[in-house]
């Protein structure tokens, strides 16, 4: 494997609240993106994945740890030395309906990170966003409409024209699909394949639907609660999952076919607040297998023997751990 | 669905522009029925500003010494003032200082309370806490008195009374954008320019400004009616344009003295003009609330 | 014994632009089904389908300018379509309840859960308030709320995304209705307690037996919770019938693209997907309204479609039912 374009060590987010009370959105997180890679970061609600996402390109300020983009330690460079780097780590967001201008033509909004990362000509700018629209998929008819004129599919291949617009490095897609149709979805997955594939960008594809994930993913990263539960190579993770928690999640997914059966761990209870974490393992207040132990001891992460690393104190145990039954 | 309908649909494809412009009027019309009166009302008054000249019966400052305080006639429609000035004319031709006032004072505001807004609204911070408190500190002064203050000040010219009033008003549009901004600042299109890039000041002008102007843009047409308010309220206690100019203001503060004596059409007419005009602009700032509203707009 | 019997619904959007045209969108163009007791029928479709705008012309809650021009709804043999409106509110609530997206702004925010739940009971019917009380927390209880006793003393605001869709669900009962109608229930929910809430309302439907509806745009809940299917797709209903049958027989080729694009089927780099836009409400063609979209169309597909019964229950509104298999195409071969 090739050098990562992005390596984070012991990222943390916190928000002040104010009397010494913070919301600890991100927590510990490493992990690092090939070129031409994707890691697909699934987590529920309040899970802080789109945080990391952001804090990832410096939209949001990190508290701890360290992003190293491209060799570059990036971590608490000053905002006028990151906006030139942004030509190499673009963004792509959940809706698209609200992520473009809608005061700009779509020529415009695709032209936009060419006109402020590369030195060209305005013919040669308007040649470049024709080959982006085609490139991903969208008639060159609507290049001088505005963005309430398309649908959400559409605007969402805007949205992806734009971000490789400067064959960036890195690409976060913070859940590109899930406000979008079915079938519109699957041909933007395609889209994104294809894009990699021709231009070896390095993808963190942030969603909360493991389907979509695992569609799209060579790896796949777990978080709970801001903290990476379950991380490694997507086959593994669907076939073998280590944690409880990615158990459950397997298992509340709902496959689009009835002849598939659910095997159902169904979790109780909900997410706990980020403002007061859990002491111990973070899951434990909903983990079905949870001991004793599980209150008071921060699991490491450890390799289990399909390939991926979990933080759970039960995987030593071996064995599928919602499978075994027996009183904590 | 009735068959009218029907046909209608089928018909509304080549037409005129003057159908096309009277559709729209009739589409304003049953949006917003304050909105197409106003803009009635403020067209009127636009056509008597600009064709003056073509519509004035007399020269506004021609002084008939042979016909002084003459009441309304058949020569002199709304009668002649204190000079034997035809009041009709002058009416007229007042039309023109409330558009010459009332435009370049709002753009003035425009341009001082917009770019204010913006950085205020964006930046945020102790930026934002010093701008606005000393906006707000400008506000707190009953306005017609700061005026009045600041053009005795300054010396009593047209110009004066239009930079003054620029300046007092601009926090009302400062306050506006700035609103808009902060609403704004979060959406997802301002992060997605900040991500792919973009400067603050394209993020301020190019992003931020098209669409936090919408509630400025709407604002505009009282804060006219409020400049040719003041304005006129300026002129009638006798600062900034004097008489025998054909303001209304100072029109008005000419003819009260006639009014105990019972010539009332010196100062009726021109304030019959004033309270015209007002209402029209208000109308029309009432109008561009009810047309702005989203649910208002159909066809979704 | 059939319950709910929608038949023809159409339902048009008519305004005026800002240059005075008229304009109508034709939003349900001719909507058929029925429920029955103890059986959860799935809508799907993509946005804009007309699936909760059937919802809302069958119970009556529809807002100007959105009308219905035509088609009956028939509630126990009762027509809906034109009973009175006070007729109509007070079937709402009690007889046929509805469950709706977003819980959070479904509830009145200055007013205890308990109360609201006991108010609901009292509008609908004669008993005594505390029999109201009482009815509520059983409700509670019955959804799985803990501690309904404390949660009936709690704010709105306080509540969780999925408590508050415990609640809501728990308002639909409160007066034992016979139809339950349930939009987008679990939409915005988490998966974890979004299985909780689905696995709760076919618990509910089994001991209450009621016949319902849920509304959703996701395939799992319908493979998984759904009794029965109905796409929809530009104001119809272009496939209905069991899952099972038509999960593993989609005889639309619209049902044909949507399960061909779910995460079990859809293989990045495999299949050849008929994207493309949702047709023009305003501007519908004539004949079949997918077909601009469609790789099986013909000539044939401008005449009027006929519902053509694949089996006993098993309905498509396409010329070519049936024969898709058989048919050479790229899709097909995928």
């Amino acid at each position: 494997m090739n050098d990562p374009v992005l390596t984070v060590t012991g990222l943390c987010k916190r928000f002040p609240l104010g009397r010494k009370r913070f919301v600890n959105a991100v927590n510990h997180v490493d992990l690092a993106i090939a070129p031409g890679e994707t890691l697909g970061m699934v987590g529920e609600s309040g899970s802080g994945k789109s945080t990391l996402g952001r804090v990832i390109l410096r939209l949001l300020e990190p508290t701890e740890g360290r992003i190293l983009f491209d060799g570059q330690d990036i971590t608490h460079l000053p905002k006028g030395r990151v906006r030139p780097l942004r030509r190499n780590m673009q963004m792509v967001f959940q809706d698209p309906w609200s992520a473009l201008n809608p005061r700009m033509r779509i020529r415009d909004l695709i032209g936009e990170p060419v006109r402020l990362h590369m030195d060209m000509a305005r013919s040669e700018r308007d040649d470049r966003t024709e080959l982006l629209a085609r490139r991903v998929n969208l008639s060159t008819e609507f290049l001088n409409r505005t963005p309430s004129n398309l649908s959400g599919g559409q605007l969402q291949r805007v949205c992806i024209a734009r971000a490789i617009a400067t064959d960036p490095k890195l690409i976060v897609l913070d859940e590109p699909t899930s406000s979008l149709d079915l079938s519109v979805r699957a041909g933007i997955l395609e889209l994104l394949a294809e894009i990699r594939e021709e231009t070896k960008a390095a993808m963190l594809f942030i969603s909360h639907d493991l389907g979509t994930v695992r569609m799209i993913s060579d790896r796949i990263a777990v978080l709970y609660l801001g903290e990476i539960v379950e991380q490694g190579r997507a086959e593994a993770l669907f076939e073998t999952p280590a944690h409880p928690y990615t158990q459950a999640l397997l298992s509340a997914h709902l496959p689009s076919d009835p002849a598939i059966p659910v095997a159902r761990h169904v979790l109780e209870g909900e997410v706990p607040s980020p403002i007061a974490l859990p002491a111990g393992c973070k899951f434990h207040t909903r983990c079905p297998v949870a001991i004793e132990r599980c209150r008071r001891d921060v699991p490491a992460a450890l390799t289990v023997p399909s390939g991926q690393q979990a933080r759970c104190l039960r995987i030593p145990e071996g064995g599928n751990i919602l499978e075994r039954k027996e009183p904590a | 669905m009735s068959d009218a309908t029907r046909t209608e649909i089928a018909t509304d494809t080549q037409q005129g522009w003057s159908t096309r412009a009277r559709n729209r009027f009739i589409g304003v019309f049953r949006l917003s029925p304050t909105a197409a009166i106003g803009l009635l009302i403020i067209l009127f008054f636009a056509v008597l500003a600009l064709f003056s000249s073509w519509i004035m019966p007399h020269d506004p400052v021609a002084a008939y010494t042979d016909r002084v305080l003459q009441p309304p006639s058949a020569e002199h429609w709304f009668g002649t003032d204190g000079n034997g000035m035809d009041v009709f004319s002058r009416v007229i031709y007042g039309a023109k200082f409330g558009f010459g006032i009332a435009i370049p004072a709002v753009l003035l505001s425009l341009v001082i309370g917009v770019p204010v807004g913006l950085i205020a609204g964006y930046r945020g911070g102790l930026l934002d806490e010093v701008l606005m408190r000393f906006f707000d500190g400008l506000r707190v002064f009953p306005s017609i008195i700061l005026a009045l203050a600041v053009v005795a000040a300054t010396g009593q010219s047209l110009l004066n009374v239009i930079l003054v009033l620029g300046f007092l008003d601009s926090p009302v549009f400062a306050r506006v954008v700035r609103a808009e901004v902060l609403a704004l600042r979060s959406s997802n299109f301002v992060e997605s320019a900040v991500a792919a890039g973009n400067p603050t000041w394209r993020i301020l002008f190019v992003h931020l400004l098209p669409n936090a102007i919408q509630g400025a843009m709407a604002q505009t047409a009282v804060r006219a009616a409020w400049a040719v308010r003041i304005s006129a309220t300026l002129a009638f206690l006798g600062v900034g344009i004097q008489a025998p100019t054909p303001e209304w203001g100072a029109m008005i503060r000419q003819g009260a003295e006639f009014m105990i004596s019972g010539q009332w059409w010196v100062a009726l007419y021109p304030g019959l003009a004033l309270i015209f005009l007002v209402f029209g602009l208000n109308l029309l700032g009432d109008g561009f609330r009810d047309l702005m509203d989203p649910r208002h707009r159909s066809g979704s | 014994m059939t319950l709910l019997e929608v038949d023809d619904l159409h339902t048009h959007f008519i305004s005026r632009d800002i240059d005075n045209r008229v304009r109508v969108a034709k939003a349900l163009n001719g909507v058929s089904f029925s429920l029955e007791a103890g059986r959860i029928l799935g809508i799907v479709g993509e946005t804009g389908a007309g699936k909760s705008l059937t919802a809302q012309s069958v119970v009556g809650l529809l807002r100007p300018p959105a009308k219905i021009v035509g088609g009956s709804v028939r509630f126990e043999g009762r027509e809906l379509t034109t009973m009175a409106p006070d007729a109509l509110n007070r079937l709402r609530g009690h007889e046929i309840a509805m469950v709706v997206q977003n819980p959070r702004t479904s509830l009145d925010p200055l007013t205890r859960v308990g109360d609201q739940l006991v108010r609901l009971h009292q509008v609908h019917s004669d008993a005594a308030p505390a029999a109201s009380r009482q009815r509520a927390l059983e409700m509670m209880q019955a959804v799985g709320i803990p501690d309904p006793q404390s949660r009936a003393r709690a704010w709105p605001h306080e509540l969780s995304g999925g408590m508050a869709q415990r609640v809501l669900l728990a308002m639909a009962l409160m007066n034992a209705p016979k139809l339950l109608i349930a939009d987008e229930p679990t939409t915005g929910l988490d998966v974890t307690v979004q299985a909780q809430i689905l696995d709760l309302l076919r618990d509910l439907v089994a001991r209450f037996d009621m016949a319902t509806t849920i509304i959703t745009h996701d395939l799992g809940v319908v493979a998984h919770f759904c009794d029965d299917i109905a796409v929809m797709f530009a104001g119809s209903i272009v496939e209905s019938g069991p899952v099972r049958d038509v999960f593993a027989h989609p005889a639309h080729p619209y049902t044909r693209n949507l399960i061909g694009a779910t995460p079990e089927r859809f293989r990045v780099g495999g299949a050849r997907l008929l994207g493309g836009q949702p047709p023009d409400l305003y501007n519908l063609p004539d004949g079949c309204a997918f077909r601009a979209r469609c790789g099986f169309a013909t000539d044939l597909c401008r005449t009027p479609v006929p519902r053509t019964h694949v089996s006993a229950d098993h309905v498509a509104l396409c010329h070519f039912a049936g024969q898709l298999d058989a048919a050479p195409d790229a899709e097909a071969q995928a």
